[in-house]
Formats: C-alpha cells, structure tokens, sequence
C-alpha cells in the first residue's frame, strides 16, 4: 500500500526528498526508472508554436486570397436589392384581380359585402389593402354593383368615375359605349366635365362621345342579370358587339348599316333563338359556320 | 450575468495568443491519441483555420474545447480502423560503445515491447500517461487540458503504469 501511494506521488511528480529516497529504494524502482527512460523516447516531435504560427497565419492569408474580396459585399447589395424588388412587387401587385372571357359572368364579392356582377369580357380590380380607406375599384367592361351602405364607393372607368354611397346599379365601358343605370338610391356619375346625379330608374348614356337622354326605366336590376340581353333604340352595330360577347362569336356584315338602331333582346343561353332574334326584326338572314355567322339582307 | 470581455477571438492578436496557448497541448493529444501516422501537427494548423473561420461563432471560453473536438473529429474522420502506433525516435547509433551486443539487443526489444504496449491502452489512459510522463505535467494540470477530475487523471495514469508493466512482462 505504502508502495502504490509512492508510486502515485512520483506519478505526479510531488515526491520529497525524503519520500524520493523510501522511493529508490523500492525494489521496483530499477523497472520504473528502466520504462520511464524508456518512454522519454515516445516524446512527440518537437513543436514549435512560433513556426507554426508563421504556417497558420500563411495558409490564413492563402485563403482569404482565394475568397474574392469583392464577392461578398456584392452578395450582400444583391440580396438587398433582391429584397426591394420582390418588396415592390409584392405591394404593386396587392391588387387582386377578376377577369372574365368571353360568355363568361362573374359573380364577386367585395370584402364589405358590396357584391358585384362582371359581365362577359370584363376586368374588375381594387386594392385589398386600402380597401377600408377607400372603396375604389377599376373596372373595363360591364358589371352590375349592389353597394352595402357605407363611405364613398367609386368605380373608375375609362369614360368617367362613378361614386355612390349605398345603391344598385349598372355600368357598361366598352368601344363607343358608356352607359350607367341606377337602380335604387343614387349615383353620382363625371364624365368629361359633365357631372350628374342618378336618382333609381334614371342611367346615363354616351354613345360615340355623345350624351344621350333615355327615358326613365323601370327594371329593378339588368337585364344581364338575368341572361339577357335588351337594347333601347341602339346602334346596330353595339348590339352585335354584345352578342360577340355573350357567345364568343364573330359576325361578319355585308350592305348592313351598322348605325341603324335596334330595339329588342337576346337570350344568354340559346344561339339559335338568340340569332332569330336579332335578324327577324330588321329582315336578315344568318349563315353559321363554326364561330362565324355572316349577316345579310334578305 | 456579467458581461464577457471579448465577445469573440476575431481579433488577430487574441487568435494568436490562442494559439500559442494551446497549439503545443492540442498537437501533442492528437500524437498520444492517434499516434503520429495522421500528422497531428497538420490538423492542429487545421483545427484553428476552422476556429478562424467561425471566430465569430466561437465564445473565447468556449475556444479550447472547441478546438480540441474539431481536432478530434478531423483525425476520427481519418483514424477509423487504424491502430495507434506511438513513434519513438531513433536511438543515434553511438559509434563508440562499450555496451555489449546482447545490451543492445535487449533495449531494442525492450523498446518494441514498450510501443506494443503503449498501443494496447486506451485512448484516454494513453493520453494522461504521455502527457504526465513525457511532458511532465502535472495530475491537475492535464486535469484542465482534458476537463476531467484529478481523481480521474490519477487513476487513468496509475492505470496505465500498471496495464504498461503487465503488459512488458507477458510479452
């Protein structure tokens, strides 16, 4: 026992001199001292901090070399300007956006429960996110609004704005056509210069850049609506504008005066009827072939 | 929490007063580890490259046991089934020697013996016993390089001194 604890304090190198003498006098002493010179030579390889200081800081330098400097802060810039760019595409696009095709309709609604009608060929769009500031919509085409009550709704056009606070009504923006009809409270209409106020039955009519009085209507709600379509006294040539539109055809016209005005309708849903009814009035014939129908006098 | 002095070693003067600390400890604890085959003192120059390159990363009190696990894993990554085989250094033939042959046969042998049975013992014991008898350092010291007890140190190296002697008389 007394030999292992002295054992242990060479070990750890803490041996007196009067220990270290107890110490050689074991009769293990000449094997230790035999593997402990022994082991001297299983001394690693000398190293040398300060050379291999110089190695490290050598390949260091190699390395940051190599890296081009230039690199990363051009990452950087990069992501940054990535980040813009997404940013601002991102906010330019919160629009959202409702499209029809042709002999298509729509029905939409609007996050104040305003629920609007998109009529065939016709674009509607807004920004979601300013939508409690401002009730503001941008509309090609046709739709039909039953504004819930609330601020100033306005709905831009390429002809003029209409504003209203809470009512029904329709708007038609298509080539040569701006025709606005108000169905219940009123409707503020500014076209060019001209501004007017809607009271419900009364529309608003440009036909060619011309204002057009109409008299007074008493429909509750488009007939579009309701998969028809009804002219009053229109051009000829704007009836079967719409009629391109509700069936996704194209007509082609001989000797037929395009201005002359037609009154009548055309159902949504049956080509044939629908055809009949608008050639019969006026004594034309129709050939269909495929999605072209020509029109001639009988 | 008190706060550190240095956040982080990225500091050219700080890294190299690091490496001056503990290059030497960490090569030679790669050299009693795995032996000298893997080039202990190239993975030492490695094992700091990565501490430069994630300085930023790397808590200074966190710098040395940092160092000696990315140093340990580089040489595992290397060391799989390769057995540890400590160098010794070559004895200068002395030209002059009034040793006898049979002498000198004898300390050869007794040298191969030594090296098979440096070989046979654990990593760990193998570790703290270099280190005590070669570097002379001392229980408590190698106690902080290996973050273990002096209890422990003791016992790894009496352990080996024991293991290293049974060993040399049954070969």
């Amino acid at each position: 026992m007394e030999q292992e604890d002295l054992i242990k304090k060479w070990l750890n190198n803490s041996l007196n001199s009067q220990e270290f003498e107890a110490f050689k006098k074991l009769e293990d002493f000449s094997e230790l001292s035999r593997l402990d010179n022994a082991l001297q030579q299983f001394k690693p390889q000398d190293f040398e901090s300060n050379t291999e200081l110089e190695k490290l800081q050598f390949a260091l330098k190699k390395r940051t070399k190599q890296q081009n400097k230039w690199l990363k802060p051009f990452i950087q810039i990069a992501a940054i300007l990535a980040i813009c760019v997404g940013f601002y595409y991102f906010t330019s696009n919160l629009e959202t956006n409702f499209n029809t095709e042709l002999a298509q309709k729509e029905n939409i609604l609007l996050p104040d429960n305003t629920t609007v009608k998109l009529n065939a060929k016709s674009t509607l769009a807004f920004n979601n996110k300013n939508w409690k500031s401002s009730r503001a919509i941008d509309l090609t085409g046709e739709a039909y609004f039953k504004v819930s009550k609330g601020s100033k709704f306005t709905v831009h056009t390429s002809a003029g704005d209409i504003s209203v606070l809470g009512t029904e009504f329709n708007i038609k923006d298509r080539d040569n056509l701006f025709e606005v009809v108000c169905y219940e409270g009123s409707v503020k209409v500014d076209y060019n210069k001209i501004s007017r106020i809607l009271k419900p039955g009364e529309s608003f009519l440009v036909l060619d850049n011309k204002v057009v009085e109409k008299p007074k209507t008493k429909n509750t709600s488009p007939f579009w609506i309701n998969n028809e379509s009804n002219f009053k006294s229109m051009p000829y040539s704007q009836v079967l504008a719409e009629f391109e539109r509700q069936y996704n055809v194209t007509f082609s016209v001989d000797d037929i005066d395009a201005n002359e005005v037609f009154s009548g309708g055309f159902p949504h849903n049956n080509l044939d009827n629908a055809l009949q009814a608008i050639t019969i009035p006026l004594n034309l014939a129709f050939t269909k072939n495929n999605n072209k129908i020509s029109l001639k006098r009988e | 929490m008190a706060k550190k002095l240095h956040e982080n070693i990225c500091d050219e003067i700080r890294f190299n007063a690091l490496f001056k600390k503990h290059a030497k400890d960490l090569s030679n604890f790669l050299y009693y580890k795995f032996g000298d085959h893997l080039n202990p003192k190239d993975k030492t120059q490695d094992a700091f490259i990565k501490l430069w390159e994630n300085c930023k990363k790397v808590a200074p009190d966190k710098a040395k046991s940092y160092l000696f696990t990315v140093a340990n894993n580089l040489m595992l990554n290397e060391a799989k089934h390769h057995k540890v085989v400590l160098k010794h250094q070559q004895t200068k033939p002395k030209h002059h020697t009034n040793e006898s042959p049979e002498f000198v046969m004898e300390e050869q042998e007794y040298m191969q013996k030594l090296q098979a049975a440096l070989s046979n013992l654990t990593d760990a014991q193998r570790i703290a016993f270099m280190m005590n008898r070669v570097e002379g350092k001392r229980h408590k010291e190698i106690a902080e390089l290996l973050g273990i007890s002096t209890k422990a140190v003791e016992k790894r190296i009496y352990g080996a001194l024991k293991k290293l002697r049974e060993d040399i008389k049954e070969l």
